[in-house]
């Protein structure tokens, strides 16, 4: 068993994360930016990012592919299209945390930003980034860990006939169950456990502990410390700089609009244009959808309750820390990983497994939003109210938590929709060597076309799908996040 | 001589076609080196009045004058200071953001915490300070860029009754003492007796939309005794002119 090439696999995945993660922190504060300060940018991408957020990985592929593999030589090309499609995966909530942040900001703020003359660069250095710092940190974890889920999904990009396999873990770990190896399966699966935990413990954790200035993940050493003085150097650098330039200039604005959101607009629109769709493929998306639909309202409900129930075992029995470090390590399990290790149920409990891989893509989003920013920020006179009239048991969940709560779980809920519909890839087909399980729904029926190589019908299923996700957060979101804003919020 | 600012009438409204709310109907008013107050009634608006004064709202119809050289320093309802920041920052932000080198605005920040009695606070943060406190780096931070007129939306609303007080007095101590560069004081409360207290004149504004009833001169000399009866005649002449 050749430990090493394991060990290099995991370096290259981690080396592919961190480099997608990077790009997706500095689109993430120059889109949020952008959008919580301008109206145009707002009325836009709000409604954009939220469907973006619901398309899984495999709907970006048509891009990745067209851009990435057909304009740059293979290995580069294949490098950058997997560095793409993972930051899809890490990118949209980030965005969010950061849009909320400075959308939230106190609007003397501002005045005091005008009546001191602070233009464009020394308001982003002073005050747009600052205040999105916690929200950053905190979703960064839950970004994180949405980015190895879906790792594999990246790394082995296949269309139609061209598989083409990048080295890293997720395809190693792939290779080694088709292959039966299980020595070196489990081997792998170690191995990527312990870079997970050691990425969360030494960096992601104690920078969440810095930005939010609590002690809630559990966190170790100086790697990080040492990390934020290069980047805080650095920064003063960047500040000072950009001040001088500024405050000579009469005008400087740089502004570092990226993502690609016009291009699959533009590409789907094209190819829509020659549709020939044909009643059968919208029968054939519709019973897919409806069956996929009430899969994902089962997974959102049980995300919600374990959530709820999660939090209330951190306050009250004080076991926060630990459970942060467990949800954050299962969070990062590749989806992968599920259905091999489960193998001995994929004939008799098929729909468990797929139960579970389900969870393991949408229960994170409500448990992260829950933990990080609704545990923390529940009032302490509310706590105190609640020892001094002894409201225990159910009557605690009913009065007391569950509307402390319910910003963090309505949001938590959100991305675990999201995440869910992004999980049916997933959870509702796998294949392996051979052996075949397709429980139908819109996840299975992506997968089929994209391995398939059908551009078309790739196409036309996302399409759909992104037009079914706007409506119901039309229908549906809205009137709830409405609701919530109007009866929860406090002030 | 000329005044230091000059508004000639002016008219504001808020609020979109259809809906539109005026709050200032004509208002005119010469600030010279003095200390005005401007009184009203909440919501009247005279904070969109110092905000047009401060240049950081713009009047839909009237003209300002302004004496060249002319800065302001703003001191806020709430600290507004940036829970990111140490106090010293807080203090010598707007110096930084104008492109002073980090030294020198740490240094003229230094300066006025001193001033405002908060000596040897420099390295903490807002979230720290008691609300007197953090009031008073809100006036440390007015009076780092050396403004020629200090503008003052209720500053002493948000305090309690001995803060607010120990603060009036500190103010007018600054501003009788000439240690700062400050040559004109414009204060908004709604509060009566703070207004006699402190002013060489008050405004007295209608409520919205706000046009002005009177100017009062307050004469006497500082400092001021609320308990006199000549201070308690003006207070109830103000209260004649406020509906």
């Amino acid at each position: 068993m050749d430990v090493v090439q394991i060990f290099l696999a995991c370096l290259a995945s981690f080396g592919r994360m961190l480099i997608a993660y990077i790009i997706s922190f500095i689109v993430a504060i120059a889109v949020g930016i952008l959008m919580a300060r301008r109206r145009y940018a707002e009325a836009l991408l709000l409604p954009v990012l939220d469907i973006l957020q619901s398309i899984p990985i495999l709907g970006f592929f048509p891009i990745a592919i067209a851009i990435f593999l057909a304009l740059l030589p293979k290995n580069i090309g294949l490098e950058l299209a997997a560095i793409f499609l993972i930051s899809t995966s890490l990118l949209w909530n980030m965005i969010f945390g950061v849009y909320s942040s400075v959308k939230s900001l106190e609007p003397e703020v501002l005045t005091m930003a005008s009546i001191y003359k602070m233009r464009a660069f020394s308001r982003l250095a002073y005050i747009y980034i600052p205040v999105a710092r916690a929200a950053i940190a905190a979703n960064s974890i839950i970004s994180w860990a949405g980015g190895w889920f879906f790792l594999t999904s990246a790394e082995v990009i296949g269309w139609g006939s061209e598989e083409h396999r990048l080295f890293g873990i997720g395809s190693l770990i792939m290779d080694f169950y088709s292959s039966g190896s299980s020595a070196e399966f489990y081997t792998a699966i170690a191995m990527l456990f312990a870079f997970i935990m050691v990425s969360y413990i030494l960096i992601f954790n104690p920078a969440v502990n810095t930005a939010t200035q609590q002690r809630m993940l559990p966190a170790f050493g100086k790697v990080f410390h040492y990390i934020y003085k290069l980047i805080s150097a650095l920064w003063e650098l960047v500040i000072s700089i950009g001040i001088k330039i500024e405050s000579k200039r009469a005008f400087l604005y740089t502004i570092i609009l990226t993502i690609p959101v016009a291009a699959p607009a533009t590409f789907s629109m094209s190819t829509a244009t020659n549709l020939s769709m044909g009643y059968q493929f919208l029968y054939e998306f519709a019973e897919n959808f409806l069956l996929s639909l009430g899969r994902v309202a089962l997974v959102i409900l049980t995300s919600l309750t374990l959530a709820i129930g999660i939090a209330y075992l951190a306050l009250v029995k004080k076991w926060g820390s630990p459970i942060a470090l467990i949800g954050e390590v299962l969070a990062s399990i590749p989806a992968i990983i599920w259905w091999p290790l489960l193998s001995p149920l994929i004939h008799s409990l098929p729909w468990l497994v797929s139960f579970i891989v389900f969870l393991q893509g949408s229960l994170w989003y409500s448990f992260f939003n829950v933990m990080l920013f609704g545990v923390p920020k529940i009032r302490a006179d509310v706590l105190d109210l609640a020892e001094v009239y002894r409201v225990r048991g159910a009557n605690y969940f009913r009065y007391i938590l569950i509307p402390s709560l319910i910003p963090s779980i309505a949001s938590g809920t959100l991305s675990a929709w999201g995440g869910a519909w992004n999980a049916t890839i997933v959870a509702e087909y796998f294949e392996s060597s051979g052996k075949v399980v397709d429980l139908g729904g819109v996840g299975a029926m992506l997968c089929k076309y994209t391995y398939r190589g059908s551009y078309d019908y790739v196409l036309y299923t996302v399409l759909l799908w992104a037009l079914m996700i706007a409506i119901f957060n039309k229908a549906l979101w809205s009137r709830v996040f409405k609701l919530v804003e109007r009866a929860f919020v406090v002030e | 001589m000329q005044h230091l600012i000059s508004l000639v009438n002016i008219v504001k409204s808020f609020g979109e076609k259809g809906k539109k709310l005026k709050v200032i109907d004509g208002v005119s008013l010469d600030v010279d080196e003095e200390f005005l107050v401007i009184l009203g009634p909440s919501g009247c608006g005279k904070t969109t009045l110092l905000k047009i004064i401060a240049g950081v709202e713009k009047p839909d119809e009237g003209a300002i004058k302004i004496r060249s050289n002319t800065t302001y320093g703003f001191v806020f309802q709430s600290p507004t200071l940036l829970p990111w920041l140490t106090v010293l920052d807080n203090v010598a932000l707007p110096l930084m953001a104008k492109g002073v080198s980090k030294g020198i605005a740490r240094e003229k920040a230094s300066k006025y915490l001193s001033l405002v009695g908060l000596h040897g606070f420099e390295d903490f943060y807002p979230h720290e300070l008691s609300g007197g406190m953090k009031q008073r780096v809100n006036i440390a931070r007015a009076l780092v860029v050396e403004p020629t007129v200090l503008l003052m939306d209720e500053p002493f609303s948000q305090l309690d009754p001995l803060t607010a007080e120990a603060l009036r007095a500190e103010i007018l101590d600054l501003w009788l003492s000439g240690v700062t560069t400050v040559k004109a004081i414009v204060m908004v409360t709604h509060n009566v007796e703070e207004a006699v207290l402190m002013a060489d004149r008050i405004v007295i504004l209608t409520p919205r939309p706000a046009k002005i009833v009177k100017i009062i001169e307050v004469k006497l000399p500082r400092p001021r005794d609320r308990r006199a009866k000549e201070f308690q005649d003006i207070v109830d002449k103000v209260y004649e002119y406020v509906s």
